[in-house]
Parts: C-alpha cells; structure tokens; sequence
C-alpha cells in the first residue's frame, strides 16, 4: 500500500524523463492556440498583398477613374477600357435592399421565436429556420428562376414601376418596366434577404434567450405591456448582439455570387434603376474570370475582387465600432 | 446501456451496407470501362460549350472503342479552353474564338485544328397568340445588328414586319429583350463577327467578349454558356438570344430563319452549313482557321463557323497519352459512327479536302522530339 502512494520526493528514473518532456505541456498547449489565431491573421493579410499585387498594372491604367460614377460606365475587354462602377453600384444597391428587407422580418422572427411563440411550436419553427440558412446558394438562384421571379417579382415590378416610378427623388430607383423575365437587382436583393434572414433571425434569438430574465420581470412588474418591454427594455438591452447579427448578414450579402449572377440579369446598363438587370462585383469575377486571358483583362477582374475585400473590411470595421459605441451606451443606460 | 451501444453499431453497419450499395449502383459505365483495363489513360479536355452536345456523345462512345481511354471534356467557354491549355491545365481545348498573337505567344506551341463546322441561330420567345402562322420568324442581318445595338427596340417594328408579312397582326407591341452571353464565348466571336459583317452600324468589334450596346440601352440580358442563353431566352417573354444550333434543337426552341447575302431565304442545318463551307474552301489561314460568317453562296448560312481543337504540338511529354489524344482526334475525323453522332445533332463535318489538311498537320506533333507513332 505504501509503495502506491505518489512520493513527490521520491522518483525513478522513466517518471522523472516523462516528467521533463510533459510539463512543458501547458505551454505548447497555449503555442499551438496562439499560432491558429495568427495563421488567421496573416492568411488575410496575405490575401490583400496578393489581390494588391496582381492588380499593379490595372491600378496604374485607370487609377481613381476605375471606380469613378462620373467616368464613362465601359468595361470593354476589347479595348481594354475598364469602370467598376456598375458592380460597385450593383454590390451596394442589393444588399442595401437585402438588409431593409431581412433586418425588420429576422427581428420579428426573433422576437416572435422568443416571445409569443407556443412552447410546442418554438423547436421546429427554429430548426426550419435554421434549414433556411442550410440550403445552397445555387439552388435558390434556380429556385429564383423558376419559381420567384415569374410568380413574386415580375408582378411586383410591375406594381412599383407604376406606383413610385414618377415619383421625384425615389422615382428614380424605380424606372420601369421591369425586365421581362423578373431578372433585376430587386430580384436579387429580395432573394438576398431570404437568404440572409435565417442568420441575423437565428442569432437574434440566442441574444434575447441571453437577456436576464430579470430584466423583463421587472419591466412587467412595473406595468408595462409585452410590447412596451419588448421595444423599450429588451430591444435596446440586446441592440449590440442583434448589430453583430446584422454585421453577419451583411458579410454574406455582400459576398454572395451563385443566387446573384442567377437573378440579376449579368447586364451593364447605365439605368440605376431597381427594376432593370444589373451586375454586381462577385458576379462579373465569377463570369469572367475563367476566361479572361488579356493580362489587363485579369488584373482589373483582380482589382475589382480587391475592392470587394476592401469594402468587405471596412464595412465590417464601421460596424464593429458601432458595436462597441452602442454597448458602451447601453450597458451604461441600464446601469442608470 | 449494453442494447445502446449494440442497437447504435447496428445503425452504422446497415448505413455503411446501404451506401456501399449506392456506390457501386450508380456509376456503372465508368467503373466497366474502368475496369477492363488496368490503369485506363485519362485525357481532360475543356472548352467551347458549341461543340459541347458532340463531344458528349463522342466521348461516351469512345469508351467502347478504346476502353483503355478515358477522354473527359468540361464545357467552361472558349475563352476558359484557351486559358486552360495555355496554363497546361487540360490536354486538349476545345475553341471557336481564334486564338490571338499573344495567346500563341503565351502558349509557345498551340495550334488550332478545325473538327466541325456548326450554325449559331437567333433564338426567340414570342407570345404571337392564337391563329398565329406557325412559321419561323425571319429576319436578316441587319435587323439584328440593329437589335443588338439597342436601335431596333420592338417586336412590331416596320421593319421586322416588312420581313414577316403574315405575321403583320400577330407581332407585338412589345420591347426586344436581347439575350447574349455573360461569359467570354467563341458563340458571341462568330455571332459578332457575323454582325460586322452584316452591318457597319454594328461597332463593339467581333471577339469572344464585347460590351453590348443593347445593355447600355437597358434591353440586354446576360447568360452563361450556350445552356444559360437557352434558358434566358426560354424564361424570358418577348425575347431573343443567339444560341448554336444543337440546343435550339434538343430544347425545341424556336429559331428564326435568315435571309443570306445572297438574297435568299435559308434555314440553319446541314446543308446551308455545307455550302457556308464550301463557299470558303480556299481561304483558309496558315494556322489552320478559317471565318466562314455571311457566306456569299445561295444556300448559304449566314452565322456558321468552324470549331477547332487546341493542342500542343512538340511540347508534350507524356507520348502514351499524346499517341492516344492523337487516335481519338483521328476517330472523330474519320470514323463513319461518330460523323453520324455529330451529323444528327445539327453539326457538319469536314469536307475531304479541309479533312486532308488537318490530318496532315496531326501527323506532324512530336512527343519528346520524336514523330508519334500512329
């Protein structure tokens, strides 16, 4: 019995090698963590440096007049003239629509999962909503095709077109007719929202399961009704986390190619309009790219990914801060 | 705990039999031919989607020719084929879009061989309603390079009329949605070069990517490969788009009839292809390419063209599969099987004296610095 007992004082000779080589254990540990998240780190930064570089010559042919609105809206690979301002316009106007669109119906999902919803109903409703994020990009851009287009938005077009198109400033989002087949940016930005949805949606809902359950305890107990803590406690106590979902959202927004390139009609018009065909940025890379063998014809698809990742990064930058701006107000609000 | 664990395995073994038997059920024709050869030679092709329905059916068929042989052929574009055989990616391209001084350049050793010639058809979408004369459209050079530009917007035109007198009352009042293709495409180079020729009002120049005239004037639709502008153009009311003649075909489109240089009514298929070729018979390039668009002959097809293959000449080093790479090009020239293949599919095949040229020119590829044995 005596024997069994660990002697710290007393070792032999294998436990005390094991011992050399195995209490460094916590530190490789700690190592090997550290380097995941530098790889992290460096890989994007090598992303930027070689989208940089293989962009050189395009860069210094067109300069600031690449992305200009005020420049010609060519993008002539046979004369090599380039303007990336459709896609950019194209990029920005979608997922602008995508977040109007998704950010008010995910909330009342989210609301509506954590709030109102019969207890038997609440589990398979967040799993379906869940599937909605599962299902592949390509099939809801055929599903668009088919389905969406011809049933939802050409119909839709055609109502807004009539409705806002003569208005004075939003008239001009909304020149008629919608293209014949429904393919339109507001196509590709309603699909977009569905698409994005199931994110800002299921996110939504951890935050507001997160919220102490004190908090609208005590709001109840002082009167207030369920809307009133809804919007005037909860919604303000979970502002950040649901910005953080919105962020999400966002990202995948703006990335998103297969669903776009299928809906929005592949087409360079000079027409800003909602209801004409358009392009976007991660489109024209996706089209084009394969087949783009002039040099200059490359490195401005090269460019044009660049500014995709650019923009990708800042937008996110700007809505990280907002994050913290609101927390820090927030957090503090409650305090009070 | 112990009938958990036992009914868990029980679930795994029957999930692992059940999709074993899925595995081998579904791809029986690769693993047969596969497997009557040890170690079958793999040649990867990709491409122009215009010969694409034929290159399909002779690939398929090839595997009972030669089941030591599989030839795999991928439709991403002429313009991807050419990248992909100038970056070695692939063993052989398939392209109707000319390759350029830099691109033979950058490939140091890539010639073109002309296999079939093909038509490219206006294809259409249009509601005419009931009574409507069930004739196809006709329409001529011009009047489409006017569509494309932007300039013809409406189907009931007075000038697509004049064309389609018995369709006076059924054309209607409605904007041309003018489908092209989104990608770089040998389709859209002889399509444009076509419109060169038709009509000096037609300035975007003929190559496998233009900027289109008809987007900037907001009637432009976009579609990815030969697939995506049939598809366009079927989902699309009121619409045209200009697809090879083998998927207007197969997916029943309707497709419209020209007018030639000539004067003349003529209709795409075999024939008009035929005398487009013949029309040109001499005027082939010392790469081996030939344009062969608005042919002057009365028979003539105005949008034809040849579609070529791209290989590499001396710069091969794997001989086995280049000798094999060179027997398959040289059943699909001259085997009656798989002329008839193409044949059916709406394509034409070499006339002798263009066959003749390009068998030379194969019997001159070296592997490694010697002739490859035929």
């Amino acid at each position: 019995m005596q024997k069994t007992i660990y002697q710290p004082g007393k070792k032999n000779g294998i436990v005390r090698k094991i011992e050399t080589i195995t209490k460094h254990g916590d530190r490789i540990w700690l190592g090997l963590n550290f380097s995941m998240g530098v790889v992290i780190i460096v890989l994007m930064v090598l992303i930027g440096i070689l989208l940089w570089n293989q962009s050189a010559a395009s860069r210094q042919e067109f300069g600031l007049s690449f992305i200009s609105p005020f420049a010609r809206a060519t993008w002539n690979p046979v004369n090599g003239t380039f303007n990336a301002w459709p896609f950019i316009y194209g990029t920005l106007i979608t997922s602008l629509v995508a977040i109007l669109i998704a950010v008010p119906l995910s909330l009342g999902i989210a609301i509506f999962l954590f709030e109102l919803c019969p207890a038997w109903l609440r589990t398979p409703l967040s799993l379906l909503v869940e599937l909605l994020s599962a299902i592949p990009s390509v099939v809801y851009g055929l599903w668009g095709i088919f389905v969406f287009l011809p049933v939802v938005i050409a119909p839709l077009g055609k109502f807004l077109g009539n409705a806002l198109g003569n208005l004075p400033l939003l008239g001009i989002l909304f020149i008629g007719p919608i293209s014949a087949s429904g393919s339109s940016r507001l196509a590709a930005g309603v699909i977009l929202a569905i698409m994005i949805t199931p994110t800002i949606a299921a996110v939504s809902r951890d935050v507001f399961m997160a919220i102490p359950n004190s908090q609208r305890e005590a709001s109840l107990a002082l009167g207030a009704t369920r809307w009133e803590t809804i919007s005037k406690v909860l919604l303000p106590y979970g502002v950040s986390g649901i910005l953080g979902a919105v962020i999400l959202g966002l990202g995948r927004a703006l990335g998103e190619t297969m669903a776009v390139t299928m809906v929005i009609g592949n087409s360079i018009s000079n027409s800003g309009s909602l209801l004409k065909a358009g392009y976007t940025m991660s489109s024209v890379i996706a089209n084009e790219f394969a087949e783009a063998v002039s040099a200059l014809h490359s490195q401005a698809l090269i460019e044009v990914a660049l500014i995709l990742f650019l923009m990708t990064l800042v937008l996110n930058i700007i809505a990280r801060l907002l994050v913290w701006r609101v927390s820090r107000k927030s957090s503090s609000e409650v305090r009070a | 705990m112990h009938s958990k664990r036992t009914s868990i395995a029980a679930i795994f073994l029957a999930g692992a039999v059940m999709l074993s038997a899925c595995s081998t059920a579904a791809t029986p024709n690769t693993t047969s031919a596969n497997s009557s050869a040890s170690g079958s030679i793999q040649i990867n092709g990709a491409g122009a989607t215009f010969p694409q329905p034929v290159y399909a059916a002779w690939t398929y068929a090839y595997q009972y020719v030669d089941p030591s042989v599989a030839v795999n052929y991928q439709g991403i574009g002429s313009g991807g084929g050419k990248k992909a055989i100038i970056d070695g990616t692939v063993d052989f391209a398939g392209s109707d879009s000319l390759l350029t001084a830099d691109e033979y350049t950058s490939g140091k050793d890539l010639q073109m061989i002309p296999i079939l010639a093909g038509a490219v058809v206006p294809i259409y979408n249009l509601t005419l309603g009931s009574g409507a004369p069930t004739t196809p459209l006709i329409l001529n050079g011009v009047l489409l390079a006017g569509i494309y530009n932007g300039t013809l917007t409406m189907w009931n035109d007075p000038a697509i009329v004049a064309l389609n007198p018995d369709l006076a009352s059924f054309l209607p009042a409605e904007k041309i949605t003018a489908v092209h293709r989104s990608d770089g495409s040998g389709t859209t180079e002889l399509f444009t070069k076509a419109l060169t020729s038709f009509s000096p009002t037609w300035t975007a120049g003929g190559a496998a990517s233009v900027e289109w005239p008809v987007d900037a004037a907001g009637n432009g639709i976009g579609g990815k490969g030969n697939p995506g502008v049939a598809a366009a153009v079927q989902n699309t009311p009121n619409s045209i788009g200009y697809v090879e003649l083998s998927y207007a075909l197969s997916n029943k489109i309707a497709y419209a009839s020209m007018i030639n240089k000539a004067g003349a009514l003529v209709v795409a298929n075999g024939a008009s292809i035929e005398s487009a070729m013949s029309d040109f018979a001499n005027t082939f390039t010392d790469k081996l390419t030939n344009t062969i668009v608005d042919a002057p002959g009365k028979g003539s097809w105005p949008i034809a063209g040849y579609t070529y293959l791209v290989l590499h000449t001396t710069s091969t080093t794997d001989c086995v599969k280049t000798q094999k790479l060179l027997e398959y090009v040289r059943w699909s020239l001259t085997d009656s099987g798989a002329a008839k293949l193409a044949t059916d599919l709406g394509y034409s095949v070499l006339p002798t004296s263009v066959q003749g040229m390009v068998l030379d020119t194969l019997g001159k590829v070296t592997c490694n610095g010697a002739a490859v044995p035929q």
